[in-house]
């Protein structure tokens, strides 16, 4: 971008010619909401070496019923919250049966703090399915929330951290661990996208 | 203006997108960026800020930084959607430096702006208009409308761009140092 192409831009702004989206400002509004006081950010660090497309699914997972419920009061998950398709149901899509869009599950690993969360995250043409793992294992009274700006998931991890989840909508998203007496850890977020 | 960000403050947070949120459009738009692009870069500038609020320790300059941290993300959506592979996952967040071409633009300074491009003389002036408010007119249109050689637009161009800063920045100046 040179200094002339950002002159133009501002010039069209200026004459209203480019007017800024009112969806743009409302979404910058709202990320107000989305501050967790005293968590811990886990940066990403490269694709998680173990793990490659066909990738078991992650076994023993508890979600669904009991195990899965909306975020925070008002959040607008009440069409998500009894989504619950078992693990199963991700782990045929991660292992190519059901994949859709270009197919191919994105590895990401984010580590802070000790803790190493891993998620291999399927962009399908209408939504996302992942499933993921943190380690080491965050142990009982732990819960991992996946977020995106409008929603929330929670998800109870499986004896060796791993979770999963289904039918999130394309867009910005972030993982954040809870741990009993410990600081949250939140991945930075990122823009997932066909 | 100072934004006390320690503070669970959702006023300070809306004064920055209203203060911000213009020039932030602006930059990303100045890549070449399609609406929805320009709105991944605009939205990972704010989640970037709220992923760093305990580290921010000048509030005076997230203004700065919220710009240049647009300006990466832009950067970075404008190389994948040119094909390049990406250099690994989102680099780490730009450090707070100053960015004298974001020295623009709210709505009063976006007045100023037009102001500005209605004391240039002719060509300047009907020029800049038409780049504007016609961008998918091309070089041979613009020298049709305004009778002029089709080879002069591009080096006019310039040299009103260049005109219109020296006029901004004599305005600035002004303004600093009354």
């Amino acid at each position: 971008m040179s200094d002339d192409d950002y002159l133009l831009a501002a010039l069209r702004i200026a004459a209203g010619s480019d007017p800024i989206p009112a969806r743009v400002s409302a979404d910058a509004r709202a990320v107000y909401g989305l501050r967790l006081p005293g968590a811990v950010t886990a940066v990403p660090v490269g694709p998680p070496p173990h793990v490659g497309p066909g990738r078991r699914p992650p076994s023993g997972t508890r979600s669904g019923g009991s195990g899965t419920r909306s975020g925070g009061d008002g959040d607008p998950l009440s069409g998500f919250g009894a989504d619950a398709i078992g693990v199963g149901g991700v782990g045929r899509r991660l292992g190519g049966g059901g994949r859709h869009g270009d197919g191919a599950p994105r590895l990401l690993r984010f580590a802070a703090g000790g803790v190493t969360i891993d998620v291999e995250v399927t962009i399908g043409d209408t939504h996302i399915d992942l499933a993921g793992q943190v380690r080491p294992a965050p142990g009982d009274g732990s819960r991992v929330e996946i977020r995106t700006p409008h929603i929330s998931k929670i998800r109870f991890p499986s004896e060796t951290g791993e979770f999963a989840t289904t039918g999130l909508p394309h867009g910005w998203l972030s993982i954040v661990c809870h741990r009993p007496g410990l600081p949250p850890v939140a991945t930075r977020w990122q823009c997932l996208r066909p | 203006m100072p934004y006390d960000l320690d503070l669970p403050d959702e006023t300070a947070w809306r004064e920055l997108v209203e203060r911000f949120g213009y020039r932030m459009w602006a930059v990303a738009r100045a890549f070449g960026l399609g609406p929805a692009d320009a709105a991944d870069a605009v939205q990972a500038a704010w989640l970037r800020l709220v992923e760093s609020l305990p580290s921010i320790r000048d509030p005076e300059r997230v203004g700065a930084w919220l710009v240049t941290t647009t300006r990466h993300e832009a950067a970075r959506i404008g190389r994948r959607r040119a094909g390049a592979p990406l250099t690994g996952l989102p680099a780490d967040i730009p450090a707070m430096d100053g960015d004298p071409a974001a020295a623009l633009l709210s709505e009063d300074e976006g007045r100023r702006l037009w102001a500005a491009v209605d004391t240039l003389r002719e060509p300047c002036r009907s020029l800049l208009r038409l780049i504007v408010t016609a961008p998918e007119a091309g070089y041979a249109q613009l020298a049709r409308r305004l009778g002029m050689p089709i080879g002069s637009i591009g080096p006019t161009r310039i040299r009103c761009l260049r005109r219109l800063r020296t006029l901004l920045e004599d305005d600035h100046r002004r303004n600093d140092d009354p």
